[in-house]
C-alpha cells in the first residue's frame, strides 16, 4: 500500500469529465422534455381552436352528422370518419400482402442480381413527391377504374392503390430488414428438418420477424392517413358515406387540407376539431398497433 | 456391420477452391462416427454434404459419389426434402425457433402433415422422452423454447431431429457452445440414440471423441488422412500426421 | 337563412363599392404630404402582402415589375386565402392584404382597392359538341337535378360535375353569380379540387365532366359561352359576360408611401398590361 493516494477509491475528485456528465445527463432531459413540450403544444392547440365548434355543434352532432354545409352552418364528419376507415383500410389490403411477399421474395427467393436492382429501384419509390403519385393517379388510373366501376373513377379504390404504391416502400424496406434479421439458424434449422423453402418462410421466417413486420405495417398505416396531397387528387373529395369502392368520398385530413387556408370563424373551428377527431383516431389505432406487438411476441 | 454411407471419390469445390480431396469412407449402421481435425481441414463441408444442406451456398461443384442405403444423394432423381427428413442434422449453436417447446417438437410432424392433436402430442413426447428432456420439461410444454438453457436447448433439438423419424443424425460440433455437465450429459444421450440411429459428429474435442466415437476420421487440409475404429487411431495411428495431432503438437 | 346570407352580400358588395370609390378619391385628389409624386424622390421600404391565392401570382408579377424601377422597395407576396388577408390586415399583420372576394359586413373596416377582374369560365372536355350553356341550366346542373348531357343538348352522358373545394374565391363567385342567383347548392356529391389547375386536369382527363376555372386557365379546355356571351377580356370587362369577380388589395388606413405608390402602379395602365397579359380582366381605365 505504498501508493494510497492514486488507489483511494473514496476521494472525491472535481475532473472535467464528471462536470461533463452532469451536463449532458440534464442536457438530455432538457430536449427530451423539449420534444414532449411541443407535441402537448401542439395538441393544446388544435384542442384551444377546435373546441368551440365542439360547444356550438357537440360532440355527438359533430362526429354523428351526415351533413357538411359551411354556408348552413351544418358541422358533421360522419362521410370523413368512414372516408378515411375506408381508405386506410383499403391501402392496407392492398400493400401489406404485396409488401410482404416483395420483401420474402428479396430476401429468400430473388438471385443476387436481380435484388440488387429491384431493392433500389422499390426505395426510390419514396422519394417520388407525392403530387407525383396523384398525377399519375388522376391522368391514368382513375380513368382506367371509370372504365371497369361506375361512376367518375373518381373513388376509393383509385385512392387506396395511390396509398399502397406509396405506403409499399416503408413495408416492404422495413419487412426485408426484419426478414433478414432473422438468423440464419433458423432457416438451416428448418430445411434441415425436411422443410420446403415456402414452409421454412412462411412457419419459422415469418413469425420470428413478426414484431418488424408488424411495426412496419403500423408506420404504413400511419402514413396512409396522413397522406393527403395525392389522395384528394384521386378521391373525388364528395361529403357522401361511400356505398362501394367506386364511390367518390372525402377523408379528415382530405377536409383540413382543402378547405383549412380559406376558412373563418366556426367553419375554422369545426375544422380544427375535425383534427382534434383525427387525433384521437391515430391515437386509437397506433395504441391497437402497439397492444397487437405486445400480445403477439409474449 | 451394415454400410449405411459409402462415399467414393469425392471432390468438393467452392468455386475454384477445393474444400474435399478424393474422399472414400465407408460409415457404418448404428455407430458412432466422429471428425476430427484442425478447423478449415473439411470436416463440417463432408457433413453437410450428408444432408445436402451444402446446396445452400452458390457456386459449388460436386464430383464423385455418396451412397446413403445404396442411393446416390447427388443423383437428379432425388428429393433434398426427403433427403433431410432421413438424415438430420443438429448444429454447433442450439437453434430452438422462437416458439414453445411443444411447437418446436411439433414443427417437423406438422410440416409433414401430421395435424391430429393425438399423434402429436405422442410424437412429442417420445422424441422428448428419447432426448432426456421430457421429465424435466413435462409440465413446462407451453414455455418458449428460447428460455432453456444451453444444454436443454440442444437437447430440445435433438428431440426436434427426432421428430420426424430420421435413420441418420449429423451433429456439427454439438456441444462447443455447452458446459462440460451439459456437455456430459449430451454424450450420454449420443450412446443411447445409436441403439437406433447412426451418428456422424464433427468434434474439436479430442477426449470426446474418444470416449463415444466407435469410428474415427482423421481430416487435414481436406484430405482424409486417416479412417479406422476410434480404438486404432487414437492408440497406433498409422499416419505421422494423426500422431501430430493427437498428441497435440500440431495446430 | 339563404335570404339573409344573400342579402348581406349584396349589402357587402355595396360597402365594398362604396370603399372602392372612398378610396379612388382619396388616392386620387389628396396628396399625401410625405411623399410628392414625383420620381425624384427615391422610394424605400417593406410591403409585407399576404391574403387570397387567386391574387397572388398577379401580385407577385406586379411586385417583380414594381421592384425593377425602385430597386430599394422590397415587396413579400405570401398566399392564406382571402379571409385570412382580411384578418392580418384588420389585425396590422401586414400593411396590404389581398381579396378575391368582396368585403363583408363584419370586415367593413377594411379598404378594398380593385386591381383587377377574374371571370369564370364554364368549362367541359374537349370532346365535348356542347357549346353554348344558359346559368340556370348550369345552377341546376351543380345541384344534381339535371345529371345528363342530353337534358341541355348534349349526348347521352351523365355528367360528371367538378367543383371548388369550400371557401375558394373562385367558387365564391360561382355561388354568388350562377348558383345562388336560383338558391340552389352545389350537391355534395359532386367532385371537389383544391386549384384551378387540379379542375383544369380533371375535366382534361374526364369527358363528361364540367367545371368552373378563372380565365386564365381556359388553355387546353372547351370554354362554353353563357347565355350567348363568351368568356373573353372583352366580355368581361364591359360587363356582358355574367360570372365575374373582382380582386382587391386590402389596406387597414388610406395607404402612404411606398405602399401607395405600389397600389397606383398596379392600377396604372402598365399594371394592368401585367394583369391582361396574364389572362386577367383589367379595370377600366378613366
Amino acid at each position: 500500500m505504498s501508493n494510497t493516494s492514486s488507489t483511494d477509491v473514496t476521494k472525491p475528485v472535481i475532473e472535467l469529465r464528471r462536470i461533463y456528465d452532469v451536463f449532458w445527463r440534464y442536457a438530455i432531459y432538457f430536449f427530451g422534455a423539449v420534444s414532449f413540450v411541443i407535441l402537448l403544444l401542439i395538441a393544446l392547440f388544435i384542442l384551444r381552436e377546435g373546441y368551440p365548434a365542439f360547444e356550438k355543434i357537440g360532440i355527438w352532432q359533430f362526429i354523428s352528422g351526415q351533413r357538411w354545409d359551411v354556408a348552413d352552418s351544418a358541422f358533421g364528419i360522419l362521410p370523413m370518419i368512414i372516408g378515411s376507415l375506408y381508405v386506410t383500410v383499403g391501402a392496407l389490403v392492398l400493400s401489406v400482402p404485396l409488401g410482404i411477399f416483395s420483401a420474402i421474395f428479396l430476401t429468400d427467393v430473388a438471385p443476387k442480381k436481380v435484388r440488387k436492382i429491384i431493392r433500389p429501384a422499390v426505395e426510390l419509390l419514396v422519394g417520388i413527391p407525392s403530387v407525383v403519385y396523384g398525377l399519375v393517379g388522376m391522368l391514368m388510373l382513375v380513368p382506367a377504374i371509370q372504365q371497369i366501376g361506375q361512376g367518375s373513377g373518381d373513388s376509393i379504390l383509385a385512392a387506396s392503390i395511390v396509398l399502397a404504391v406509396m405506403v409499399l416502400p416503408t413495408i416492404v424496406s422495413i419487412t426485408e430488414d426484419s426478414i433478414l434479421a432473422v438468423p440464419n439458424a433458423y432457416r438451416e434449422g428448418a430445411l434441415a428438418l425436411g422443410s420446403t423453402r415456402w414452409q421454412m418462410i412462411w412457419n419459422v421466417v415469418l413469425p420470428a420477424a413478426r414484431s418488424g413486420i408488424i411495426a412496419s405495417i403500423a408506420l404504413g398505416m400511419g402514413r396512409a392517413i396522413g397522406e393527403t396531397m395525392a389522395m384528394i387528387m384521386v378521391i373525388g373529395n364528395s361529403i357522401i358515406i361511400p356505398d362501394s369502392i367506386f364511390s367518390s368520398a372525402r377523408t379528415l385530413t382530405g377536409t383540413l387540407a382543402l378547405e383549412l387556408k380559406y376558412a373563418t370563424g366556426i367553419h375554422w373551428n369545426a375544422l380544427f376539431a375535425t383534427g382534434v377527431v383525427l387525433f384521437i383516431f391515430i391515437l386509437i389505432l397506433n395504441s391497437f398497433g402497439i397492444l397487437l406487438l405486445r400480445g403477439k411476441t409474449k | 456391420m451394415e454400410i449405411k454411407i459409402l462415399i467414393r471419390d469425392l471432390n468438393f469445390y467452392y468455386g475454384s477452391c477445393q474444400a474435399l480431396k478424393s474422399i472414400n469412407m465407408d460409415i457404418y449402421g448404428n455407430k458412432i462416427t466422429a471428425l476430427i481435425g484442425p478447423s478449415g481441414c473439411g470436416k463440417t463441408t463432408l457433413l453437410r454434404l450428408m444432408n445436402r444442406m451444402s446446396d445452400l451456398v452458390d457456386e459449388t461443384h460436386i464430383e464423385g459419389r455418396m451412397l446413403i442405403d445404396g442411393q446416390d444423394i447427388f443423383d437428379k432423381s432425388v428429393d433434398v426434402v426427403n433427403l433431410r427428413k432421413k438424415v438430420g442434422m443438429v448444429f454447433q449453436q442450439p437453434n430452438p425457433f422462437p416458439m414453445s417447446i411443444y411447437d418446436n417438437v411439433a414443427y417437423g410432424p406438422r410440416m409433414l402433415g401430421t395435424h391430429n392433436k393425438r399423434v402429436l402430442n405422442g410424437i412429442v413426447e417420445e422424441s422428448l422422452r428419447k432426448a432426456a428432456l421430457w421429465d424435466e420439461m413435462k409440465d413446462n410444454l407451453h414455455k418458449s423454447g428460447l428460455a432453456l438453457s444451453g444444454g436443454q436447448q440442444q437437447r430440445l433439438c435433438i428431440a426436434r431431429v427426432l421428430s420426424v423419424d430420421p435413420q441418420i443424425i449429423l451433429m456439427d460440433e454439438p456441444c462447443s457452445a455447452l458446459d462440460p455437465i451439459s456437455t456430459l450429459k449430451i454424450e450420454e444421450l449420443m450412446i443411447e440414440l445409436k441403439k437406433d440411429y447412426t451418428l456422424i459428429i464433427v468434434t474439436h474435442n479430442m477426449q470426446q471423441a474418444a470416449r463415444v466415437s466407435d469410428f474415427a476420421g482423421f481430416m487435414l487440409l481436406g484430405e482424409l488422412v486417416e479412417y479406422a475404429e476410434t480404438r486404432e487411431v487414437f492408440n497406433v495411428p498409422k499416419d505421422k500426421r494423426t500422431e501430430d495431432y493427437i498428441t497435440g503438437r500440431f495446430g | 337563412m339563404i335570404l339573409i346570407n344573400q342579402t348581406m352580400k349584396r349589402m357587402a358588395g355595396v360597402i365594398a363599392a362604396a370603399a372602392l370609390v372612398f378610396v379612388t378619391i382619396v388616392t386620387g385628389c389628396a396628396p399625401a404630404p410625405a411623399s410628392e409624386p414625383t420620381q425624384s424622390i427615391e422610394l424605400s421600404g417593406t410591403i409585407n402582402e399576404a391574403g387570397s391565392t387567386s391574387v397572388q401570382p398577379l401580385a407577385e408579377l406586379m411586385a417583380t415589375a414594381f421592384t425593377q424601377k425602385h430597386p430599394k422597395v422590397t415587396i413579400n407576396i405570401s398566399g392564406g386565402g382571402s379571409s385570412a388577408g382580411v384578418k392580418a390586415t384588420a389585425a396590422g399583420t401586414v400593411i396590404l392584404g389581398a381579396a378575391s372576394r368582396d368585403i363583408k359586413i363584419s370586415e367593413a373596416d377594411i379598404i378594398p382597392i380593385c386591381i383587377a377582374r377574374d371571370g369564370v369560365a364554364m368549362v367541359v372536355n374537349q370532346a365535348n359538341p356542347l357549346t353554348d350553356i344558359t346559368i340556370e341550366q348550369v345552377a341546376k346542373i351543380y345541384a344534381g337535378e339535371i345529371t345528363n348531357w342530353k337534358e341541355v343538348g348534349g349526348d347521352d352522358a351523365p355528367i360528371t360535375v367538378v367543383s371548388r373545394e369550400e371557401g375558394s374565391g373562385t367558387r365564391e363567385v360561382f355561388e354568388e353569380y350562377v348558383t345562388g342567383r336560383y338558391n340552389k347548392k352545389i350537391k355534395a356529391d359532386a367532385l371537389f379540387f383544391d386549384s384551378n389547375g387540379a379542375v383544369r386536369t380533371k375535366v382534361t382527363a374526364e369527358k363528361n365532366s364540367i367545371g368552373y376555372v378563372s380565365f386564365g386557365y381556359i388553355e387546353g379546355l372547351k370554354a362554353l359561352t353563357v347565355g350567348g356571351v363568351a368568356p373573353t377580356i372583352e366580355n368581361g370587362q364591359n360587363g356582358k359576360y355574367p360570372i365575374v369577380r373582382r380582386l382587391y388589395f386590402l389596406s387597414k388606413s388610406t395607404p402612404t408611401g411606398a405602399v401607395r405608390e405600389f397600389i397606383e402602379f398596379c392600377r396604372s395602365p402598365e399594371g394592368q398590361k401585367i394583369a391582361q397579359d396574364e389572362g386577367y380582366i383589367p379595370i377600366v381605365l378613366k
